[in-house]
Parts: C-alpha cells; sequence; structure tokens
C-alpha cells in the first residue's frame, strides 16, 4: 500500500501559460517522510494541494491523471471530507490561526468531524503535547512567537489525526530559533508512524527525509534517498535550495563528502588530506581591515533610543551609528526590534525617547520626502509597496512625489529599472510578474528617489536560492557604487557572505555590534540572541581558522 | 482572534451559557430604551457599573470613554434643541432650547451610553467563539455565525494591511494632504490592499475546508455548555427589570413629556 500515488497527474491553473504539474507521477510508502524542492514556481505547492484534492476542487483549471491516497482514488471528493487523511500546513501561519485560544484552533477541526467533546478534549491535549505547547491552551495565539505560531499550526492539522501531512514552506517567516523549533518538531513525528510530505527551500528541515524529490517545470527530475540528494550541492542549487555549509566545502575542496556535524567535518577535513595553509589563520584580517577603512563619515546616528508601543516596550536605550558606505546586517529574533528600530531611520517611527540624526539634522525635523530622497526603504513584502497598474507609474511615483519634472522623473526611472534588469518590463503591468520580479520593481522604485542609503527588510525571504543570490549581489553592486546598505535578516548566511558589519538585537536593545567576522563567530552570544553561528564558522573555528563562509574557508586549506 | 475587549477571567457572566449572555446583552438593551428620564437612567448606570467591575469590564470602559462621552454630549445637544417643550430656557436663532429638552436629552446620552457600556461587558467576558455558539444555539447556521465571528478577526488584519502600505508609500515621499484630498490620495491605495484580502481569503478557504469546515451539519464543541440555575436566575431578574420598568411608564412615570 502506498500512503500516496500520483497517476499522470497534469494541472493548468486557469490563465496560465503553463501547466504547474505536468505527468508527474510519484508514490510514497506509508511512514516515509518526503522531502520536495524545486526552484519558485516548479510546482512544488501545486502537488501537495492534490494531496488533499484542493487542487482541483478550489482552483479552476485542467486537471488530469490519478490520485490516490492509502490506495483510495480521492476523484470527486470534497477536500473537508479528506480532513481526517491529509493535514496540509502552509507557510501563512496567520491565515490558518482565527480563535482567541491555541486550544479553539486546535479543536476547531475534531469539531467539524463531529465528535464529542471528551474526545475532542484528549486530541487537543494530544496535539498541543506533540508540538511542545502543553501549558498554552488558553493563550491568544495572537501572542504567541512566530515559531510557536507555527507549530500551533502543525497541532490544529494534527488534531485531525491525518495520516498524511504536507507542509508548504512552513518556516519561511521564522527566525533561526523557530525554524530549529519546527524541525525538532518535524523530527518527533517521524516516530508516530504519521507519513510527511515536506516542499521546503531550506536544507535545514530537510535534513534526515527518506527522500527528496525535485521538481523542475512541473516535471519530477530527481527522485533520490534525502542523504545522497542532501550531499549533492549541485543538484540542491539547481532545485533552489542552499547546500548545507559542510556540503558546499566538500564540493569546493573536491571531496565526496564532509559530516554535517561541525566538530566531526573538521575532524574530517584532516583526514581527507587538507591542512591549513601558512598565515591562513589571519589571511581574511587585512581585508576586513581594508573595508572597515573605506567607510566615510556618520550619515546616521542614533542616541539613547527609546520606542514604546501600546503592547510593550520596542527599543530600550539604543545608540549607534551608520557610516556611509557601510554594509550592515541587523539580525535577532522574531520581535527583537529590528524593524522598529529602522523606521525610525526613515521618519516612518518617531522616538519616545532619544534621538535619531540624519547627517548631523534631527530626523524629526526632516520633511518626510526629505527623508525618503535620503534613506530609502523596501519592504519585506513587494506587494504592500506595488499599486500602481505600469512597471513605469510604480517606479515614478518617488520622483514624482519629489516634485521633479518629467524628463528628470522618466530618466530615474529608466536608470533604476536598468539598475535591477526590468528594462523590457516597462510597460508591464507590476501584478502579472513573479513574486521575484516584484521585489525587483520594489527596489527600483525605491532607487529611483536616488536615496544614499537603503533599508532591505528581509529581502531573501520566499525566495530560492538562486534569487536570493541574485537579489544579493544586485544589493552589493549598489553598495559598491557607494551606497549604504542596511538588511534586515533571519538568514545568517547572508550577514556573514554580504555583510561588513552586524547589529545584533533582543528584547529591544543592542545585544552586539561590530565586524561580521567578530559577532557571527561569537557563539555564546549568538545563542543568547536566539541565533546561530554559521556552520562553516564552527567548522572554521575547529582548524584554527576565523572564517565565516565557505569560499574563505576553502581558500584558507591546502592539500598536503 | 480578538474583539479587543475580551478579558479571560472567571467571572459570573462569563461562566454563563453563551445564549444567555446574548438574551442578557438583548434585555439590557430594551431597559434602557423603555425609560426616557435621567433619574431612573442614572440607577440602571449604578446598577451596570457594578455588573461591568464585577466583569473587569473598567479597564475596557477607561479605553473608551471619551466615545461614551462623545456620544452622550452630541445626543444631549441635539436633543436639547430637536426635542421641544413648553420651557423655554433660551433662544440662539432659529434653535429653541427647553428645559424638556435638556432632560430628554440628558436621558439619551445616558441611555446610548447605557447601551454601549453593555455592549462593552458582553464583548469583555465573551470571546467570538462564544458569540458565535450563542448565536447558533439561537437558530443562526454555524457557517453564518463563523463568518461573523471570522470578521471579528479579518477587519483588524486588513487594518494592519493599511498601515503598513500606506508606511510603503510614505517612506517614497506620499504626500497626504488634509480632508477629502487626503481621501483621495488614498483611494488607489486599496488595490493592494483587496489583493492582499483575496489573497487571505483564498488562504483562509483552504484552511477552512483542510479542516473539515462544512464536513457535517452535526458539529461536535470543545466546550459542553449547559444551562445551570444561575442562567434561569439572571434572565429572569431582568426580565423582571424591564417588565418592572414597562409598568412603571405604564404608570406614567420615567418618560419625559413635552
Amino acid at each position: 500500500m502506498d500512503a500516496f500515488r500520483l497517476d499522470g497527474v497534469s494541472f493548468r491553473y486557469r490563465g496560465a501559460e503553463r501547466p504547474a504539474l505536468s505527468a508527474v507521477s510519484l508514490a510514497a510508502a506509508p511512514g516515509s517522510r518526503v522531502g520536495i524542492i524545486g526552484l519558485t514556481g516548479a510546482g512544488k505547492s501545486t502537488l501537495l494541494r492534490c494531496l488533499n484534492r484542493t487542487v482541483p476542487a478550489g482552483f479552476k483549471g485542467e486537471f488530469s491523471g490519478r490520485v490516490l491516497l492509502f490506495d483510495e482514488d480521492i476523484a470527486g471528493r470534497r477536500p473537508s471530507a479528506l480532513a481526517a487523511t491529509t493535514g496540509l500546513v502552509f507557510q501563512d501561519f496567520d491565515s490558518q490561526l482565527f480563535s482567541s485560544a491555541a486550544e479553539l484552533d486546535v479543536a476547531f477541526g475534531p469539531e467539524n468531524l463531529g465528535l464529542a467533546g471528551a474526545d475532542i478534549r484528549v486530541r487537543v491535549t494530544a496535539a498541543l503535547a506533540a508540538v511542545g505547547l502543553s501549558g498554552f491552551e488558553r493563550r491568544d495565539p495572537a501572542t504567541l512567537s512566530g515559531g510557536q505560531k507555527q507549530r500551533l499550526a502543525i497541532a490544529t492539522v494534527l488534531a485531525l489525526s491525518p495520516r498524511l501531512l504536507c507542509l508548504d514552506e512552513p518556516t519561511t517567516d521564522l527566525d533561526p530559533q523557530g525554524r530549529a523549533e519546527v524541525a525538532a518538531l518535524l523530527g518527533r513525528l517521524a516516530g508516530g508512524g504519521i507519513t510527511v510530505a515536506l516542499a521546503e527551500h531550506e536544507a535545514e528541515l530537510l535534513v534526515g527525509l527518506d527522500r527528496i524529490v525535485g521538481l523542475a517545470g512541473g516535471k519530477v527530475t530527481a527522485d533520490l534517498d534525502g542523504a545522497t540528494a542532501l550531499a549533492d550541492a549541485g543538484l540542491l542549487r539547481g532545485l533552489g535550495v542552499r547546500p548545507p555549509d559542510a556540503v558546499a566545502l566538500a564540493e569546493r575542496l573536491g571531496l565526496s563528502s564532509l559530516p554535517a556535524d561541525p566538530s566531526a567535518a573538521a575532524g574530517a577535513v584532516p583526514a581527507a588530506g587538507f591542512s591549513v595553509r601558512p598565515g591562513g589563520g589571519e589571511i581574511f584580517q587585512d581585508a576586513d581591515r581594508a573595508a572597515a577603512g573605506s567607510e566615510g563619515a556618520a550619515v546616521i546616528e542614533v542616541d539613547g533610543l527609546e520606542h514604546l508601543y501600546r503592547g510593550g516596550q520596542g527599543l530600550r536605550g539604543v545608540s549607534l551609528s551608520v557610516r556611509r558606505g557601510e554594509f550592515v546586517a541587523v539580525l535577532g529574533r522574531n520581535g527583537s526590534g529590528k524593524t522598529t528600530l529602522v523606521k525610525h531611520f526613515n521618519g516612518l517611527l518617531r522616538p519616545t525617547a532619544g534621538e535619531v540624526r540624519i547627517d548631523g539634522r534631527p530626523a524629526g525635523r526632516l520633511r518626510p520626502d526629505e527623508l525618503g530622497r535620503r534613506i530609502g526603504f523596501v519592504f519585506q513584502d513587494p506587494d504592500h509597496q506595488i499599486f500602481a497598474g505600469r512597471v513605469f507609474d510604480e517606479v515614478a511615483f518617488a520622483p514624482r512625489n519629489h516634485g521633479l519634472s518629467e524628463a528628470e522623473v522618466a530618466a530615474r526611472t529608466a536608470r533604476a529599472l536598468e539598475l535591477v534588469g526590468l528594462q523590457s518590463a516597462v510597460d508591464a503591468d507590476p501584478f502579472v510578474l513573479t513574486k521575484g520580479e516584484r521585489q525587483r520593481v520594489a527596489l527600483a522604485s525605491v532607487l529611483a528617489a536616488e536615496p544614499e542609503v537603503l533599508i532591505f527588510d528581509e529581502p531573501t525571504t520566499g525566495l530560492d536560492y538562486p534569487a536570493q543570490v541574485a537579489v544579493m549581489n544586485l544589493l552589493t553592486e549598489l553598495n559598491r557604487q557607494g551606497r549604504t546598505v542596511i538588511v534586515i535578516t533571519h538568514a545568517i548566511w547572508v550577514a556573514a557572505e554580504y555583510a561588513r558589519r552586524v547589529v545584533t538585537l533582543d528584547g529591544g536593545r543592542v545585544v552586539a555590534d561590530g565586524p561580521a567576522r567578530a559577532v557571527l563567530r561569537d557563539s555564546g552570544l549568538m545563542s543568547t540572541a536566539g541565533l546561530a553561528v554559521p556552520g562553516v564558522a564552527a567548522i572554521g573555528a575547529a582548524l584554527g581558522v576565523p572564517a565565516i563562509t565557505v569560499d574563505e574557508l576553502a581558500s584558507a586549506l591546502e592539500r598536503r | 482572534m480578538s474583539t479587543g475587549f475580551f478579558v479571560d477571567r472567571d467571572s459570573l457572566l462569563r461562566r454563563l451559557h453563551p445564549v444567555t449572555r446574548i438574551l442578557l446583552l438583548m434585555l439590557a438593551f430594551t431597559a434602557a430604551l423603555v425609560v426616557q428620564h435621567p433619574l431612573f437612567l442614572l440607577p440602571l448606570w449604578v446598577f451596570f457599573l457594578m455588573v461591568g467591575w464585577s466583569a473587569g469590564a473598567l479597564p475596557g470602559l477607561r479605553r473608551v470613554w471619551w466615545l461614551l462621552f462623545l456620544v452622550g454630549l452630541a445626543s444631549f445637544l441635539i436633543w436639547t434643541f430637536a426635542f421641544g417643550g413648553h420651557d423655554t430656557l433660551f433662544v440662539a436663532g432659529p434653535l429653541r432650547a427647553t428645559r424638556q429638552g435638556v432632560v430628554f436629552g440628558a436621558g439619551m446620552g445616558l441611555r446610548l451610553g447605557l447601551m454601549m457600556f453593555a455592549g462593552l461587558i458582553f464583548l469583555t467576558c465573551t470571546p467570538v467563539e462564544e458569540f458565535s455558539r450563542g448565536l447558533t444555539d439561537l437558530g443562526l447556521p454555524f457557517a453564518v455565525s463563523f463568518a461573523l465571528s471570522l470578521s471579528f478577526r479579518l477587519a483588524p488584519l486588513f487594518g494592519d494591511t493599511f498601515r503598513t502600505i500606506l508606511e510603503a508609500q510614505r517612506a517614497r515621499g506620499l504626500r497626504e494632504g488634509r480632508g477629502l484630498g487626503r481621501l483621495t490620495i488614498y483611494v488607489p491605495l486599496f488595490a493592494p490592499v483587496f489583493a492582499s484580502a483575496l489573497r487571505r481569503a483564498d488562504l483562509l478557504a483552504m484552511a477552512l475546508e483542510g479542516k473539515g469546515f462544512g464536513y457535517t451539519r452535526e458539529r461536535g464543541s470543545l466546550s459542553e455548555w449547559r444551562y445551570g440555575w444561575r442562567d434561569y436566575l439572571l434572565v429572569a431578574g431582568l426580565l423582571l427589570l424591564v417588565v418592572g420598568l414597562m409598568v412603571v411608564r405604564f404608570l406614567g412615570y420615567g418618560g419625559v413629556s413635552r
């Protein structure tokens, strides 16, 4: 018996140019855990939706093929009738939680099945215990952290006792601690006999899965056991997943594999015939010093900044300065105050106490359009920024607001679109572009104001690995051209590979502020802030090399 | 999901069946509507303040007292001039204030405030799920009462989305202007708000179906509510109060005549 079987399944959404799934045939054994990876648009979500028949029942389009769950053909069944067989969890946990107490959200599914109150209570208690949320029964879900919310969303589905659990990128919006919580939960579920199908871009979540299936253009292009797939850096990159550091290092060193555990990997490197080249322990320090010396005078100065929200303290006595030409990463767990801090830089928030100065002048005394010209802010979700019906009008919005002539507006718009590589889309409707393209439109619309400082809130969230690299390379290029770049991110590797300085917040306070290398290698500090040292930094530390990227560590090693 | 006023604490009202709480709210509205004179409404206010205190509604009242005050003041001013009556206090152009108008206006202000405060007490001790449950037990189809309760959840979410979108445009130098001009500026921003709302609605529909919504007509319930003696006693008590006030009105007291 198979837990699920797709026989030649194809689906084309109404109005789409090409099918989301094309003749997909795939089966999984009961109790197995299957990872589904692929670039954005590869068909991962559509495949999972087929498994509870949301596709085709909830979407207009052309469907063909057969889907069987535990040997039963589900054609014609309503998704609600399959709720006790297939549980589907989305990346957006806020859309799945709609009650005033955690236990009520968990009870919603069993209540729909018409169970007796006592049976529902048993299921609620068991589901909350399974996700480690016992004791949270009466908590308002809105007051939970991101990781807790996602675990609660999983509990709401587990309470239906599904035999197949489908998770669609469940950790996209989570900080490292939240991701670790969900990864640990998936590990615990493995022993329970439940079949798991997980669509994911994060390698961390794929560790320990039995199988990994790669999708490209709606077709299955790879189907390997989990360990083999996770050891193939090229395969992972091609399917939108950033390889684990140990795997990428093995590839760079020409080794077939390295253990995932950093200390084991550090032991395996010398055993494979590599040693630290003479001076390899210090080779980055000169480069760091040179980079630090290239930055100019302070453009943003923050002095004793406090921000009080109605629900509590947002920032507590933050003081720092950002110099012209810096590339700063702001790290911290969800709710640590990162976004609150940077919203003071362009006047979106006013300090409760303390002061923010831009080029020596208090930000509160600068007009909003003047601030907008100096400090550009790119929001996390491009769809919160885009509202015009034409890319040109969207990008021209800021320069027009600044009262420039139409000729200057056109020139700036053209320059901004060229920078993000969207010259050919000037007349397109932004809402028909892909998410990566919409993100570039949002970036261009800020660039067109030609600000000196660019602030990005989670620029890589929701993108596959190649798109993440593309957007970060673009930011690096803008920084090389002289712009100051500030990036809020949960992706530690982004801070390691692109930022020269890292500011870490926790509980509204700055707990670390210094060169990226010093902050990211401090395991005690990172752990306190709910973060983790990059895997490669841990391997490097064991080898006596202060590297924070795979390229750095590989360049410090030589074959004996 | 929360209306923002709900306080999860034990109280006499909180322990009542949701249907009882809805009935008590209706009876409270009726009581406020039966009498007109402030001398009859003030004791009702004292009674409701005590009920509100026991239900933990006074912190909520501190948050919205200005709204109750403004509604009461507006009502007082309007009725002072609009009610008519034979004892003229003063004339200001076409407006004539009367003693009867002042009394009726004060009563109307107290009445509206009382109804709003009764609603606040209800929201303080009733999460939307219990409101929905009460409506269902009163005969409303579950899908309708659930949709009603969802609106409590979605309204603040759409508000948050609109604020984020507005911030994104302010960051690009949006000039908001004043009055009607400001509204004109806001209109295009509703495009991304609606797009976001549609996406949310899609996901929500998928989440609901995926959790068996509509699978059976005989829904179960985590909370097994039963009517107890307190339910009967309180409904009977408030019903008696309403009937008493009606009798008082019938006998010619508690009203304001022109």
